[in-house]
C-alpha cells in the first residue's frame, strides 16, 4: 500500500504499520496563476513524527499546510495522506478524510458566531452522528486536555490570544485526529503563554503520537520540541532519537534543508546561520 | 515609434486583462451559484441556518421596505393626479399608482433596498469569514461552506423578497390611497375599485416573477463577492461596497429584460 510510493531504502528489516509514511509530499508544485509559491517539494512524516516547518514571511508555509488537508491541490505532484492521494478525491471524500487530519489555524479561525461549546463540537454537531451529552463529554474533555474547560460558555472575543489557539487545538482534537496541523500557533504570544502551547504540542506527540506537522517563527519553540519529551507530566530533556523531530527550511519555493537539529545548529550555510540567529 | 508600439500594446493588454479577468468572474460565479443550487437537493439541509437567515433578511428589512413603499405609492398619487387634473383625469390616480407600483416599483425599490441591507451584510460577513480563515476551518472540519452559508441565504433572500415585495405593493397602494383621499379629496372606494380593477393577470405575474430573479441576484452577488474577498479588512470593505453596486446594477438591468420578456409572451 504505501510501501511502494516511500522512494528511500528501508532500514528496519520489516516495515511496519508504524513506519509506513502518514504524510507524504512528493514533488509538490503550487502556482496562483503566473506566480510560482512552491516548487517540486518531497518530503514525508512517518506516524509519531514531528517535523518544525521554517521560512520567511511568504515563503508558502501556510499554502503547504492546506496543500496537505486539501483545501489546494497541487498545480503538480501528489500529496498523500494515509495512503489517500489528496489531489485526486472529491470534495465530498475529502471532507470525511479530514477527520484524521485536524488543524489549527494561524489567525486560531474560531466561528465568532458561536460559542467555544459549539466550536468545540462543530464537527460532532454538523455530522449529528452522537447524541447531546457524548458531544458534551467529548468537548469537556479536549478543553480539560487544552486547560480551558472553565471557558466553554464563553464567546471566541472573550478569550484572549493564547487562549484562543488553545480552544483552536482543542476543535481540531475533538474527532482525534492522527496528523495534527499548527500553523504559527505560538504567533504573537507572551513566551509564557507560548511555552504552555508548545507542551500542549509536546504532550499531544509524546502522549497520543500524533504526527505533526508545525510551522512556527520561533525557532526555540523548535528546539524545544526537538530537545525535551513529555514525562510524567513536565518536560524532560531527552535524546533526539527520543522526540522524532526534525527541521524543514522554506527558501526561494524549495526545500533549503531538510533534517535534525543538530544538523540545522551546526549547517554551514550563512542564509541557515542568518536564520538561527 | 517605439513609444506608439508601447503604448498601443498596453492598451491592448489592459484591455484583453480586463476582460479575462471579466470572464474568469463570471465563470467563478456561475460555478460558485451553480453548487449553490445544487446544494438545494443535497444533504444535510440547513433549515436552522435557512430560517435564522429568513428572519434577518425578512423581519429585519421590514421596516425599510414598508416606509419606502408607502412614501413612493403617497408621492406618486402627488405626481401622477397633477398631471391627470390637467387632462381632467384625476380619477385614474389610483389606477396608475397600482400599475406602475405592481409591476416596477414595487419589485425594484424593494430589491434595492433588500440589496442595500442584505447583498453588503452577505459580503461583509462571509468576507470578513474568509479572511480570519473561518471558511478554510469550516472546510477543515468537513462542512462545505456552500451548503451551509450560501444556500441558505439563497432560499431565505429569495423566498422573503417575494413576501417584501407583496407588502411594498400594498404598502404603496396604501400611501396612493392616503394622498387620493386626504389631499386631493377623491372617492375611498373608487380608489380602491380602479386601483384593483385595472390590475391584469399578466401584471400580477410579472411583478411576482421579478422579485424572485431579483432575490436571486442580492443573495449570489452578495455571497459571491464574500466568498471570494481577499486582503484582509480592506479587502473585505472593498467586497461590500463592489456587492451593492454590482447587486443594484444587474437588478435595473434584469428588470428590463425581465419586462421586455414578459411582455413579449403577452403579445
Ligand atoms: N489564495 C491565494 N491566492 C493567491 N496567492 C496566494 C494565496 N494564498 C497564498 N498566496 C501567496 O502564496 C505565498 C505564500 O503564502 P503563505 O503560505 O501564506 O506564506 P507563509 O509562509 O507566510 O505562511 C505568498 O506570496 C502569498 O501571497
Ligand atoms: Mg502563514
Amino acid at each position: 500500500m504505501a510501501g511502494d510510493m516511500a522512494p528511500q531504502t528501508q532500514a528496519a528489516p520489516a516495515a511496519t504499520a508504524a513506519e509506513e509514511p502518514v504524510l507524504v509530499f512528493d514533488r509538490v508544485s503550487l502556482s496562483f496563476g503566473p506566480q510560482r509559491v512552491l516548487d517540486e517539494i518531497s518530503f514525508q512524516l512517518r506516524r509519531g513524527d514531528t517535523k518544525i516547518l521554517l521560512g520567511e514571511a511568504g515563503a508558502g508555509k501556510s499554502v503547504l499546510l492546506k496543500l496537505a488537508l486539501g483545501l489546494l491541490r497541487p498545480s503538480s505532484g501528489r500529496v498523500l495522506v494515509l495512503g489517500q492521494e489528496v489531489g485526486t478525491l472529491s470534495e465530498d471524500a475529502l471532507f470525511e478524510m479530514r477527520r484524521k487530519i485536524g488543524i489549527a489555524f494561524q489567525e486560531s479561525a474560531l466561528f465568532d458566531s458561536l460559542s467555544v461549546r459549539d466550536n468545540v463540537g462543530f464537527r460532532m454537531l454538523e455530522e449529528g452522528s452522537e447524541s447531546d451529552d457524548a458531544i458534551e463529554a467529548t468537548v469537556r474533555k479536549v478543553l480539560s486536555f487544552v486547560e480551558l474547560e472553565a471557558a466553554i460558555e464563553k464567546m471566541p472575543v472573550e478569550l484572549s490570544g493564547g487562549m484562543q489557539h488553545r480552544v483552536s487545538i482543542a476543535r481540531a482534537l475533538a474527532t482525534q485526529p492522527e496528523i495534527m496541523l499548527y500553523d504559527s500557533p505560538t504567533g504573537g504570544l507572551d513566551p509564557v503563554t507560548a511555552t504552555t502551547i508548545v507542551e500542549l504540542i509536546m504532550k499531544l506527540r509524546d502522549q497520543n503520537k500524533v504526527t505533526s506537522l508545525l510551522v512556527t517563527h520561533r525557532l526555540q519553540d523548535g528546539f524545544l520540541l526537538a530537545t525535551h519529551v513529555w514525562e510524567d507530566g513536565h518536560l524532560a530533556p531527552a535524546p533526539p532519537e527520543a522526540t522524532h523531530t526534525s527541521f524543514l527550511l522554506l527558501r526561494d519555493r524549495k526545500i533549503f534543508f531538510d533534517g535534525s537539529a543538530h544538523d540545522l545548529q551546526h549547517h554551514p550555510d550563512p542564509y541557515v546561520r542568518s536564520f538561527l540567529d | 515609434m517605439p513609444e506608439v508600439d508601447a503604448a498601443t500594446t498596453g492598451v491592448g493588454d489592459a484591455m484583453s486583462g480586463w476582460l479575462k479577468g471579466l470572464l474568469q468572474t463570471l465563470q467563478e460565479f456561475t460555478e460558485q451559484s451553480a453548487r449553490a443550487f445544487r446544494n438545494i437537493v443535497a444533504r444535510p439541509f440547513y433549515w436552522g441556518d435557512t430560517f435564522l437567515q429568513m428572519n434577518l433578511i425578512g423581519v429585519g428589512s421590514l421596516p425599510i421596505v414598508v416606509l419606502t413603499g408607502f412614501f413612493t405609492g403617497a408621492v406618486m398619487a402627488l405626481q401622477l393626479s397633477a398631471t391627470l387634473s390637467t387632462y381632467g383625469q384625476i380619477g385614474r390616480t389610483g389606477q396608475l399608482v397600482s400599475l406602475s407600483l405592481v409591476r416596477e416599483l414595487g419589485p425594484v425599490l424593494t430589491s434595492l433596498m433588500v440589496a442595500g441591507r442584505n447583498a453588503a451584510g452577505m459580503a461583509s460577513e462571509l468576507g470578513s469569514m474568509v479572511v480570519t480563515e473561518q471558511i478554510d476551518a469550516m472546510r477543515a472540519l468537513g462542512t462545505d461552506p456552500s451548503k451551509k452559508l450560501v444556500t441558505p441565504r439563497l432560499l431565505a433572500t429569495v423566498s422573503m423578497m417575494f413576501f417584501l415585495t407583496v407588502i411594498s405593493d400594498f404598502c404603496g397602494m396604501l400611501g396612493g390611497f392616503v394622498y387620493s383621499t386626504v389631499v386631493i379629496g377623491l372617492d375611498p372606494t373608487q380608489y380602491w375599485y380602479s386601483a384593483i380593477q385595472i390590475l391584469g393577470m399578466d401584471d400580477v405575474v410579472q411583478g411576482l416573477i421579478k422579485p424572485l430573479v431579483f432575490g436571486l441576484i442580492v443573495a449570489l452577488v452578495g455571497c459571491y463577492y464574500g466568498m471570494n474577498a481577499r486582503g484582509g479588512t480592506q479587502g473585505v470593505g472593498r467586497a461590500t461596497t463592489q456587492s451593492v453596486v454590482a447587486a443594484s446594477v444587474l437588478i435595473i438591468v434584469s428588470d428590463f429584460v425581465v419586462s421586455r420578456l414578459l411582455m413579449g409572451f403577452g403579445g
